[in-house]
């Protein structure tokens, strides 16, 4: 009888215990053990980890000005465009009422991407591609090779010198020196633009636009705050508002200067005749 | 060899081709990670731009609630840390005092405990 079964069982048993060993095997390797990261990249952090790494990036910018330091420190992020992050997450701040206080270290940073490297700012190396590798003992090392310490990476053109660089000092406020003044105010009728935009751009002395610069809009029982940069593609010194109609706006900016009062949407007229409101222009200038 | 030799070998090549499998071909995924378990080099980085942040505007509360984000360590243990590691890899003699600077100054920093509780309401 029992020779009978033994062919009929055939290697059945043998499948079995690869079986059992595999589940054992994968219940150990992702469940009991798996693997662990314990050196990561920041590029792996979860989003709003990255978004304060970001910011954290933004704010020693601002501080110190080195422009090549936060350029590499922004690609260990992995952002596909840092630039575009940049800016996405001031408006997102900037919409949330920036508790944290960033958006303006943020939009600045975004701003001086925009600016190509001068001789002597060099991209420092802090990381190069995280590339990981994962070990036999179930523990997963990101083993991109930091090549070196943050510090400035001397070429053959550059002269080493001899005293530490000095650093720029904190600049609270997007200019200091003289205050504001309105050096043009129109009123635009433009069936392309939103009804009722009030269009502000800020400039320096010397004519270049000034981003982060905060501009405050009242009226009749409300205010808004808002800044310039954060629509690049319009300029780094441009910001709008959307006025509703029939109602009267002031506009100052925080930076200093006088007030602009009775901003109001003006009516305006199609080529066919039908009736909408127009916008305002208004440009502000450092004397 | 008898059946259970075979069958237990069975169960040892499942055994290592599944730890092969789950460990290296199709291991768990960290796209999510934590501050804590960044690389050295990294929170090294952090701490530094939390320094020069410092440096610039003073405030060391803030400094504090930084270096909070690299884990629950006291940050003054965080900063002494990176300065160690940025002495050892020879970092440059600015961006040590900013450490030096930053570790010093949060020896002496202890956490504000702020209650959102008002007892017996109204303000003063």
């Amino acid at each position: 009888m029992s020779a009978e079964r033994e062919p009929r069982r055939g290697g059945w048993y043998l499948l079995t215990g690869l079986l059992i060993g595999l589940t054992l095997g994968l219940l150990i390797a992702w469940v009991i053990s798996p693997v662990q990261y314990v050196d990561t990249a920041p590029a792996s952090l979860r989003a709003d980890f990255k978004d304060q790494y970001r910011s954290m990036i933004a704010s020693a910018y601002l501080a110190t000005g080195e422009l090549g330091r936060a350029q590499s420190r922004l690609t260990l992020l992995g952002d596909a465009d840092p630039r575009q992050a940049l800016t996405l997450q001031a408006q997102y701040a900037l919409s949330v009422g920036d508790p944290s206080g960033s958006a303006y270290a943020l939009a600045r940073l975004a701003d001086a991407l925009l600016q190509p490297l001068v001789e002597g700012q060099i991209p420092d190396e802090i990381g190069a591609s995280p590339t990981a590798t994962t070990a036999a003992t179930g523990t997963k090392t990101d083993t991109s090779s930091v090549t070196r310490a943050p510090t400035r990476r001397p070429t053959g053109t550059l002269t080493p010198a001899a005293t530490p660089t000095p650093r720029p000092t904190w600049t609270p406020t997007p200019t200091l020196g003289a205050a504001f003044v309105l050096v043009a105010q129109e009123n635009v009728c433009d069936v392309n633009l939103s009804e009722g935009l009030l269009q502000v751009e800020i400039q320096d002395a010397a004519g270049q636009p000034i981003p982060g610069a905060e501009v405050i809009v009242t009226w009749e029982g409300g205010e808004e705050h808002f800044f310039t940069g954060l629509k690049p593609e319009l300029g780094n010194g441009y910001a709008d508002f959307v006025m509703k109609p029939e109602v009267g706006y002031s506009l100052r900016l925080a930076a200093g200067g006088r007030p602009v009062s009775n901003l109001i949407a003006p009516n305006c007229r199609t080529s066919g005749g039908d009736s909408y409101y127009g916008g305002v222009r208004l440009l502000f200038q450092q004397p | 060899m008898s059946r259970w030799h075979k069958f237990l070998i069975m169960i040892a090549l499942g055994l290592a081709a599944g730890l092969v499998y789950g460990w290296v071909i199709s291991p768990v995924e960290y796209t999510n990670t934590t501050p804590d378990t960044l690389r050295a080099d990294y929170r090294r980085d952090y701490v530094l731009m939390a320094a020069e942040v410092f440096h610039a505007d003073q405030n060391l509360d803030q400094a504090a609630r930084r270096l909070g984000m690299l884990g629950s360590e006291h940050p003054a243990r965080i900063a002494a840390q990176a300065l160690i590691y940025a002495q050892q890899d020879n970092f440059p003699e600015s961006d040590l005092a900013l450490l030096q600077g930053l570790a010093t100054a949060l020896q002496t920093w202890q956490p504000v405990l702020r209650s959102t509780y008002s007892a017996g309401g109204g303000s003063p």
